[in-house]
Protein backbone atom coordinates (compact mmCIF):
# COMPACT_ATOMS: atom_id res chain seq x y z
CA UNK A 1 0.00 0.00 0.00
CA UNK A 2 1.43 3.35 -0.81
CA UNK A 3 1.72 6.19 2.13
CA UNK A 4 -0.61 8.71 1.78
CA UNK A 5 -0.44 12.33 2.73
CA UNK A 6 -2.69 14.69 2.31
CA UNK A 7 -2.22 18.45 3.14
CA UNK A 8 -4.98 20.62 3.86
CA UNK A 9 -5.88 23.64 5.79
CA UNK A 10 -7.22 23.39 9.46
CA UNK A 11 -10.75 22.84 7.97
CA UNK A 12 -13.31 20.84 5.85
CA UNK A 13 -13.01 22.79 2.47
CA UNK A 14 -11.60 21.12 -0.80
CA UNK A 15 -9.96 18.65 1.30
CA UNK A 16 -12.92 16.74 3.54
CA UNK A 17 -14.20 14.52 0.69
CA UNK A 18 -10.96 13.01 -0.08
CA UNK A 19 -9.94 12.62 3.93
CA UNK A 20 -13.89 10.78 4.00
CA UNK A 21 -12.56 8.44 1.16
CA UNK A 22 -9.74 7.38 3.22
CA UNK A 23 -12.04 6.94 6.60
CA UNK A 24 -14.89 5.18 4.22
CA UNK A 25 -12.40 2.90 3.02
CA UNK A 26 -10.09 2.11 6.11
CA UNK A 27 -7.37 3.19 4.65
CA UNK A 28 -4.54 4.76 6.72
CA UNK A 29 -3.19 8.36 5.67
CA UNK A 30 -1.16 11.61 7.05
CA UNK A 31 -4.06 14.03 7.86
CA UNK A 32 -1.44 17.76 7.38
CA UNK A 33 -3.05 20.42 8.44
CA UNK A 34 -1.15 23.75 7.52
CA UNK A 35 -1.50 26.69 9.67
CA UNK A 36 -2.04 30.10 8.43
CA UNK A 37 1.50 31.00 9.35
CA UNK A 38 2.97 28.00 7.61
CA UNK A 39 1.31 28.80 4.61
CA UNK A 40 3.59 31.22 2.53
CA UNK A 41 6.94 29.32 2.71
CA UNK A 42 4.70 25.85 2.31
CA UNK A 43 3.08 27.41 -0.57
CA UNK A 44 6.39 27.40 -2.49
CA UNK A 45 6.58 23.62 -2.46
CA UNK A 46 3.33 22.96 -3.88
CA UNK A 47 2.52 22.33 -8.21
CA UNK A 48 -0.06 25.09 -8.29
CA UNK A 49 0.63 27.31 -4.99
CA UNK A 50 -2.76 26.19 -3.65
CA UNK A 51 -3.85 23.20 -1.56
CA UNK A 52 -5.09 20.20 -1.10
CA UNK A 53 -2.23 18.47 -2.08
CA UNK A 54 -2.16 14.48 -1.85
CA UNK A 55 1.33 13.20 -1.70
CA UNK A 56 1.39 9.40 -3.26
CA UNK A 57 4.40 7.66 -2.03
CA UNK A 58 5.76 11.48 -1.52
CA UNK A 59 4.48 12.46 -5.24
CA UNK A 60 2.45 15.62 -5.20
CA UNK A 61 -1.19 15.36 -6.53
CA UNK A 62 -2.84 19.11 -6.66
CA UNK A 63 -6.31 20.01 -7.29
CA UNK A 64 -9.25 18.89 -5.19
CA UNK A 65 -11.13 17.10 -7.44
CA UNK A 66 -8.17 15.36 -9.49
CA UNK A 67 -7.52 14.19 -5.69
CA UNK A 68 -10.99 13.18 -4.90
CA UNK A 69 -11.53 10.82 -8.03
CA UNK A 70 -8.00 9.13 -7.82
CA UNK A 71 -8.73 8.43 -4.54
CA UNK A 72 -12.52 7.35 -5.85
CA UNK A 73 -10.79 4.99 -8.36
CA UNK A 74 -8.39 3.34 -5.86
CA UNK A 75 -10.99 2.73 -3.25
CA UNK A 76 -14.12 1.64 -5.60
CA UNK A 77 -16.38 4.66 -4.99
CA UNK A 78 -16.47 5.84 -8.52
CA UNK A 79 -19.23 3.76 -10.06
CA UNK A 80 -19.94 0.66 -11.91
CA UNK A 81 -19.23 1.18 -15.08
CA UNK A 82 -17.61 3.96 -17.34
CA UNK A 83 -20.77 5.80 -18.37
CA UNK A 84 -21.65 5.94 -14.25
CA UNK A 85 -18.49 7.24 -13.43
CA UNK A 86 -19.01 9.70 -15.85
CA UNK A 87 -22.26 10.62 -14.40
CA UNK A 88 -20.52 10.72 -10.91
CA UNK A 89 -17.89 13.28 -13.04
CA UNK A 90 -20.87 15.58 -14.37
CA UNK A 91 -22.63 16.02 -10.86
CA UNK A 92 -19.49 16.56 -9.10
CA UNK A 93 -18.49 19.06 -12.16
CA UNK A 94 -22.07 20.80 -11.32
CA UNK A 95 -21.36 21.23 -7.72
CA UNK A 96 -18.47 22.55 -7.88
CA UNK A 97 -19.75 25.58 -10.58
CA UNK A 98 -22.47 25.99 -7.33
CA UNK A 99 -19.92 26.50 -5.06
CA UNK A 100 -18.07 28.65 -7.11
CA UNK A 101 -21.87 30.58 -7.79
CA UNK A 102 -21.55 30.49 -3.70
CA UNK A 103 -18.52 32.07 -2.82
CA UNK A 104 -19.05 35.34 -2.31
CA UNK A 105 -21.78 34.37 -0.35
CA UNK A 106 -19.19 32.74 1.86
CA UNK A 107 -16.57 35.12 1.50
CA UNK A 108 -19.12 37.71 3.13
CA UNK A 109 -20.22 35.32 5.63
CA UNK A 110 -16.89 34.47 7.10
CA UNK A 111 -15.43 38.59 6.96
CA UNK A 112 -18.43 40.52 5.50
CA UNK A 113 -21.25 43.05 6.23
CA UNK A 114 -24.81 42.76 4.94
CA UNK A 115 -25.50 38.66 5.31
CA UNK A 116 -28.69 38.98 4.75
CA UNK A 117 -28.22 40.91 1.38
CA UNK A 118 -25.08 38.56 -0.14
CA UNK A 119 -28.29 35.64 0.68
CA UNK A 120 -30.79 36.98 -1.36
CA UNK A 121 -28.76 37.79 -4.24
CA UNK A 122 -26.18 35.43 -4.25
CA UNK A 123 -26.75 32.18 -2.12
CA UNK A 124 -30.50 31.90 -3.01
CA UNK A 125 -30.53 32.61 -6.64
CA UNK A 126 -26.94 29.75 -6.79
CA UNK A 127 -29.14 27.23 -4.87
CA UNK A 128 -32.31 27.88 -6.48
CA UNK A 129 -30.52 27.64 -10.13
CA UNK A 130 -28.01 24.07 -9.31
CA UNK A 131 -30.73 22.00 -6.81
CA UNK A 132 -33.70 21.27 -8.90
CA UNK A 133 -31.12 19.54 -11.17
CA UNK A 134 -29.50 17.91 -8.12
CA UNK A 135 -33.07 16.40 -7.05
CA UNK A 136 -33.93 15.46 -10.75
CA UNK A 137 -30.97 12.95 -10.76
CA UNK A 138 -31.25 11.80 -7.25
CA UNK A 139 -35.22 11.23 -8.10
CA UNK A 140 -34.16 9.73 -11.79
CA UNK A 141 -31.77 7.42 -9.90
CA UNK A 142 -34.97 5.99 -7.75
CA UNK A 143 -34.17 8.44 -4.77
CA UNK A 144 -32.12 5.38 -3.41
CA UNK A 145 -29.45 7.74 -1.11
CA UNK A 146 -27.02 7.75 -3.97
CA UNK A 147 -26.46 10.09 -7.11
CA UNK A 148 -25.12 7.40 -9.46
CA UNK A 149 -26.18 3.63 -9.18
CA UNK A 150 -26.48 1.86 -6.52
CA UNK A 151 -23.37 2.83 -4.33
CA UNK A 152 -21.52 4.93 -2.81
CA UNK A 153 -19.77 7.67 -4.75
CA UNK A 154 -17.44 10.20 -4.08
CA UNK A 155 -19.73 12.50 -5.48
CA UNK A 156 -22.70 11.36 -2.27
CA UNK A 157 -19.45 12.59 0.01
CA UNK A 158 -18.92 15.40 -1.52
CA UNK A 159 -23.06 16.92 -1.44
CA UNK A 160 -23.32 15.57 1.69
CA UNK A 161 -20.02 17.44 3.07
CA UNK A 162 -20.97 20.78 1.22
CA UNK A 163 -24.63 20.74 2.51
CA UNK A 164 -23.84 19.82 6.51
CA UNK A 165 -21.52 22.93 5.79
CA UNK A 166 -23.84 25.22 3.97
CA UNK A 167 -26.53 24.45 6.55
CA UNK A 168 -24.23 25.64 9.61
CA UNK A 169 -25.21 29.30 7.33
CA UNK A 170 -28.37 28.54 6.23
CA UNK A 171 -30.92 26.20 7.97
CA UNK A 172 -33.24 24.28 6.21
CA UNK A 173 -31.85 25.55 2.63
CA UNK A 174 -32.11 22.04 1.07
CA UNK A 175 -35.34 20.92 3.05
CA UNK A 176 -37.26 21.22 -0.49
CA UNK A 177 -34.78 18.44 -2.24
CA UNK A 178 -35.45 15.40 -0.36
CA UNK A 179 -34.04 13.23 -2.18
CA UNK A 180 -30.92 15.33 -1.90
CA UNK A 181 -31.00 15.45 2.07
CA UNK A 182 -31.51 11.47 1.55
CA UNK A 183 -28.17 11.43 0.07
CA UNK A 184 -26.47 13.17 2.67
CA UNK A 185 -28.37 10.94 5.70
CA UNK A 186 -27.40 8.20 4.21
CA UNK A 187 -23.77 9.67 4.05
CA UNK A 188 -23.47 11.08 7.28
CA UNK A 189 -25.33 7.64 8.97
CA UNK A 190 -22.37 5.80 7.24
CA UNK A 191 -21.05 3.74 10.28
CA UNK A 192 -17.65 3.97 9.11
CA UNK A 193 -17.72 7.54 9.21
CA UNK A 194 -19.30 7.68 12.55
CA UNK A 195 -16.05 7.85 14.63
CA UNK A 196 -14.38 10.82 12.43
CA UNK A 197 -17.90 12.50 12.40
CA UNK A 198 -18.44 12.83 16.32
CA UNK A 199 -14.11 13.40 16.66
CA UNK A 200 -14.98 16.59 14.20
CA UNK A 201 -14.67 19.32 16.82
CA UNK A 202 -11.47 18.34 18.08
CA UNK A 203 -8.87 19.49 15.36
CA UNK A 204 -5.17 20.76 16.00
CA UNK A 205 -4.54 23.34 14.35
CA UNK A 206 -1.32 22.31 12.22
CA UNK A 207 0.60 19.17 11.86
CA UNK A 208 0.14 15.81 10.68
CA UNK A 209 -1.30 12.60 12.27
CA UNK A 210 -1.36 9.37 10.72
CA UNK A 211 -5.24 8.60 10.99
CA UNK A 212 -5.76 4.67 11.06
CA UNK A 213 -9.20 4.12 11.88
CA UNK A 214 -8.96 -0.23 11.31
CA UNK A 215 -10.27 -2.13 13.74
CA UNK B 1 -19.59 0.37 -30.73
CA UNK B 2 -21.97 2.42 -29.33
CA UNK B 3 -24.05 5.35 -31.22
CA UNK B 4 -22.61 8.95 -30.43
CA UNK B 5 -24.13 12.24 -30.98
CA UNK B 6 -22.80 15.02 -29.57
CA UNK B 7 -24.83 18.13 -28.81
CA UNK B 8 -23.22 21.42 -28.80
CA UNK B 9 -23.84 25.41 -30.35
CA UNK B 10 -21.70 25.80 -33.76
CA UNK B 11 -18.36 26.70 -32.29
CA UNK B 12 -15.35 25.29 -31.15
CA UNK B 13 -15.49 26.07 -27.38
CA UNK B 14 -16.53 23.36 -24.73
CA UNK B 15 -17.14 20.11 -27.40
CA UNK B 16 -14.25 20.29 -29.71
CA UNK B 17 -11.87 18.69 -27.51
CA UNK B 18 -14.84 15.63 -27.48
CA UNK B 19 -15.19 15.77 -31.80
CA UNK B 20 -10.89 15.54 -31.87
CA UNK B 21 -11.12 12.72 -29.54
CA UNK B 22 -13.75 10.80 -31.72
CA UNK B 23 -12.37 11.63 -35.02
CA UNK B 24 -8.47 10.92 -33.39
CA UNK B 25 -10.36 7.41 -32.31
CA UNK B 26 -11.56 7.32 -36.27
CA UNK B 27 -15.51 6.58 -34.81
CA UNK B 28 -18.61 8.15 -36.31
CA UNK B 29 -20.66 10.63 -34.33
CA UNK B 30 -23.25 12.68 -35.02
CA UNK B 31 -21.91 16.33 -34.93
CA UNK B 32 -24.98 17.87 -34.02
CA UNK B 33 -25.20 22.13 -34.40
CA UNK B 34 -27.53 23.21 -31.84
CA UNK B 35 -28.61 26.92 -33.25
CA UNK B 36 -29.67 30.22 -30.75
CA UNK B 37 -33.34 29.43 -32.11
CA UNK B 38 -33.56 25.29 -31.44
CA UNK B 39 -31.96 25.90 -28.10
CA UNK B 40 -34.89 27.61 -25.60
CA UNK B 41 -36.93 24.16 -26.60
CA UNK B 42 -34.26 21.91 -26.38
CA UNK B 43 -32.82 23.29 -22.69
CA UNK B 44 -35.24 21.86 -20.61
CA UNK B 45 -34.29 18.27 -22.06
CA UNK B 46 -30.93 18.36 -21.07
CA UNK B 47 -30.12 16.87 -17.80
CA UNK B 48 -29.02 20.73 -16.05
CA UNK B 49 -30.07 22.97 -19.01
CA UNK B 50 -26.53 23.74 -20.74
CA UNK B 51 -24.45 22.40 -23.69
CA UNK B 52 -22.39 20.13 -24.10
CA UNK B 53 -24.67 16.97 -23.82
CA UNK B 54 -22.94 13.65 -25.54
CA UNK B 55 -25.74 11.01 -26.25
CA UNK B 56 -24.41 7.70 -25.82
CA UNK B 57 -26.93 4.70 -27.40
CA UNK B 58 -29.82 7.46 -26.58
CA UNK B 59 -28.66 8.00 -22.55
CA UNK B 60 -27.55 11.63 -22.17
CA UNK B 61 -23.96 12.59 -20.53
CA UNK B 62 -23.60 16.18 -19.52
CA UNK B 63 -20.75 18.94 -18.72
CA UNK B 64 -17.51 18.96 -21.22
CA UNK B 65 -15.27 17.74 -19.36
CA UNK B 66 -17.45 14.92 -18.40
CA UNK B 67 -17.54 14.27 -21.85
CA UNK B 68 -14.08 14.75 -22.26
CA UNK B 69 -12.60 12.28 -19.63
CA UNK B 70 -15.55 9.40 -20.98
CA UNK B 71 -14.43 9.84 -24.44
CA UNK B 72 -10.51 10.02 -23.73
CA UNK B 73 -10.90 6.89 -21.41
CA UNK B 74 -12.94 4.81 -23.91
CA UNK B 75 -9.88 5.51 -26.47
CA UNK B 76 -7.23 5.94 -24.72
CA UNK B 77 -6.53 9.45 -24.84
CA UNK B 78 -6.21 9.27 -20.60
CA UNK B 79 -2.68 8.65 -19.68
CA UNK B 80 -0.76 5.72 -18.69
CA UNK B 81 -1.60 5.10 -14.84
CA UNK B 82 -3.63 6.25 -12.35
CA UNK B 83 -1.24 8.76 -11.24
CA UNK B 84 -0.71 10.07 -14.67
CA UNK B 85 -4.73 10.22 -15.40
CA UNK B 86 -5.13 12.03 -11.70
CA UNK B 87 -2.13 14.78 -13.36
CA UNK B 88 -4.49 14.65 -16.59
CA UNK B 89 -7.36 15.48 -14.33
CA UNK B 90 -5.34 18.11 -11.95
CA UNK B 91 -4.51 20.27 -14.77
CA UNK B 92 -7.64 20.41 -16.80
CA UNK B 93 -8.72 21.83 -13.63
CA UNK B 94 -5.97 24.27 -13.22
CA UNK B 95 -7.03 25.38 -16.72
CA UNK B 96 -10.48 25.47 -16.22
CA UNK B 97 -9.62 27.96 -13.33
CA UNK B 98 -7.54 29.87 -15.22
CA UNK B 99 -10.40 29.97 -18.15
CA UNK B 100 -12.64 31.24 -15.21
CA UNK B 101 -10.63 33.87 -14.67
CA UNK B 102 -9.55 35.16 -18.43
CA UNK B 103 -13.33 34.22 -19.60
CA UNK B 104 -14.70 38.06 -19.49
CA UNK B 105 -12.39 38.77 -22.02
CA UNK B 106 -13.17 36.15 -24.18
CA UNK B 107 -16.93 36.99 -24.27
CA UNK B 108 -15.82 40.19 -25.50
CA UNK B 109 -13.59 39.23 -28.21
CA UNK B 110 -16.31 36.28 -29.22
CA UNK B 111 -19.09 39.31 -29.44
CA UNK B 112 -20.89 37.83 -26.82
CA UNK B 113 -20.64 40.77 -24.25
CA UNK B 114 -19.52 44.28 -24.83
CA UNK B 115 -16.17 45.92 -23.43
CA UNK B 116 -13.19 47.66 -24.11
CA UNK B 117 -10.68 45.13 -25.74
CA UNK B 118 -7.33 46.88 -24.30
CA UNK B 119 -8.93 47.31 -21.19
CA UNK B 120 -9.60 44.05 -20.66
CA UNK B 121 -6.58 42.27 -22.34
CA UNK B 122 -4.52 44.60 -19.68
CA UNK B 123 -6.84 44.25 -16.70
CA UNK B 124 -8.21 40.24 -17.21
CA UNK B 125 -5.77 38.79 -19.93
CA UNK B 126 -2.80 39.15 -18.99
CA UNK B 127 -3.01 38.70 -15.12
CA UNK B 128 -4.44 35.80 -15.82
CA UNK B 129 -2.36 34.59 -18.16
CA UNK B 130 0.52 35.28 -15.61
CA UNK B 131 -0.81 33.62 -12.77
CA UNK B 132 -1.12 29.99 -15.22
CA UNK B 133 1.27 29.90 -18.29
CA UNK B 134 4.26 29.76 -15.94
CA UNK B 135 2.80 27.06 -14.42
CA UNK B 136 2.35 25.42 -18.02
CA UNK B 137 5.72 26.76 -19.31
CA UNK B 138 7.18 24.53 -16.35
CA UNK B 139 5.27 21.54 -16.65
CA UNK B 140 6.15 21.21 -20.62
CA UNK B 141 9.25 21.78 -19.90
CA UNK B 142 9.69 19.21 -16.55
CA UNK B 143 7.92 17.13 -19.06
CA UNK B 144 10.96 16.72 -21.23
CA UNK B 145 9.55 19.00 -24.02
CA UNK B 146 8.15 15.73 -25.35
CA UNK B 147 5.17 17.29 -26.75
CA UNK B 148 2.55 16.37 -24.47
CA UNK B 149 1.80 18.56 -20.81
CA UNK B 150 1.65 15.00 -18.80
CA UNK B 151 3.54 11.60 -19.67
CA UNK B 152 4.65 11.00 -22.98
CA UNK B 153 1.14 9.97 -25.04
CA UNK B 154 -1.57 12.28 -26.18
CA UNK B 155 -4.32 12.80 -23.56
CA UNK B 156 -7.47 15.03 -23.50
CA UNK B 157 -5.60 18.07 -21.41
CA UNK B 158 -3.27 18.53 -24.48
CA UNK B 159 -6.11 19.22 -27.05
CA UNK B 160 -7.86 21.41 -24.26
CA UNK B 161 -4.87 23.46 -23.55
CA UNK B 162 -3.64 23.35 -27.97
CA UNK B 163 -7.71 24.08 -28.84
CA UNK B 164 -7.08 27.35 -26.35
CA UNK B 165 -4.03 28.14 -27.39
CA UNK B 166 -5.22 28.13 -30.89
CA UNK B 167 -8.16 30.24 -29.92
CA UNK B 168 -5.61 32.83 -28.11
CA UNK B 169 -3.83 32.87 -31.15
CA UNK B 170 -6.88 33.83 -33.62
CA UNK B 171 -7.64 36.65 -31.79
CA UNK B 172 -4.78 38.16 -29.65
CA UNK B 173 -1.39 37.25 -31.54
CA UNK B 174 1.55 37.56 -29.74
CA UNK B 175 -0.31 37.26 -26.44
CA UNK B 176 1.99 34.05 -25.63
CA UNK B 177 5.01 34.73 -26.76
CA UNK B 178 6.58 35.10 -23.21
CA UNK B 179 5.80 31.06 -23.28
CA UNK B 180 7.96 29.18 -26.03
CA UNK B 181 7.63 25.94 -24.33
CA UNK B 182 4.20 25.91 -24.75
CA UNK B 183 4.19 26.80 -27.76
CA UNK B 184 6.30 24.10 -29.04
CA UNK B 185 4.66 21.66 -27.41
CA UNK B 186 1.23 22.94 -28.84
CA UNK B 187 2.39 22.91 -32.02
CA UNK B 188 3.73 19.71 -31.76
CA UNK B 189 0.40 18.12 -30.49
CA UNK B 190 -1.00 20.19 -33.47
CA UNK B 191 0.66 18.09 -35.87
CA UNK B 192 -0.51 14.89 -35.14
CA UNK B 193 -1.89 13.64 -38.41
CA UNK B 194 -5.32 13.31 -37.63
CA UNK B 195 -5.74 16.23 -35.43
CA UNK B 196 -3.76 18.36 -37.92
CA UNK B 197 -5.96 17.47 -40.72
CA UNK B 198 -9.03 18.08 -38.86
CA UNK B 199 -8.41 21.61 -37.27
CA UNK B 200 -6.97 22.08 -41.51
CA UNK B 201 -10.88 20.66 -43.02
CA UNK B 202 -13.03 22.14 -40.07
CA UNK B 203 -15.50 24.86 -41.11
CA UNK B 204 -14.19 28.13 -39.20
CA UNK B 205 -16.27 29.41 -36.80
CA UNK B 206 -16.78 32.67 -34.49
CA UNK B 207 -15.76 31.00 -31.00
Amino acid sequence: MPTYKLHYFDMHGAAEVSRQLFILSGTPFIDSRISKEQWPLFKETTPFGHLPVLEVDGRPLPQSQAIARYLAKEFGFYGKTPFESAWVDALADQIKDFLTEMRPYFDVFVAGSDKEKARVEIAMPAISKHFPFFEKAAKDNGSNGHFVGDSLTFVDVYIADRIVTIDGMLPGFADAYPSVLAIRDKVINDPRLKEWIATRGTRRVAGEVLVDLRK
Amino acid sequence: MPSFKLFYFDGRARAEVARQILHLADIPFEDVRVSYHDWPPMKPTTPFGQLPVLEVDGEQLPTSYAIFRYLAKEFGFNGQTAFETAWVDALADQHADYFNEIKPLFFVLWGFAQGDRTTMVKEIGAPARDKYFPLLEKIAKDNGLNGHFVGESLTWVDLLIAEHVGTVHQHLPGFLSAYPNVIKTVNKINSTPRLKEWIEKREPTAF
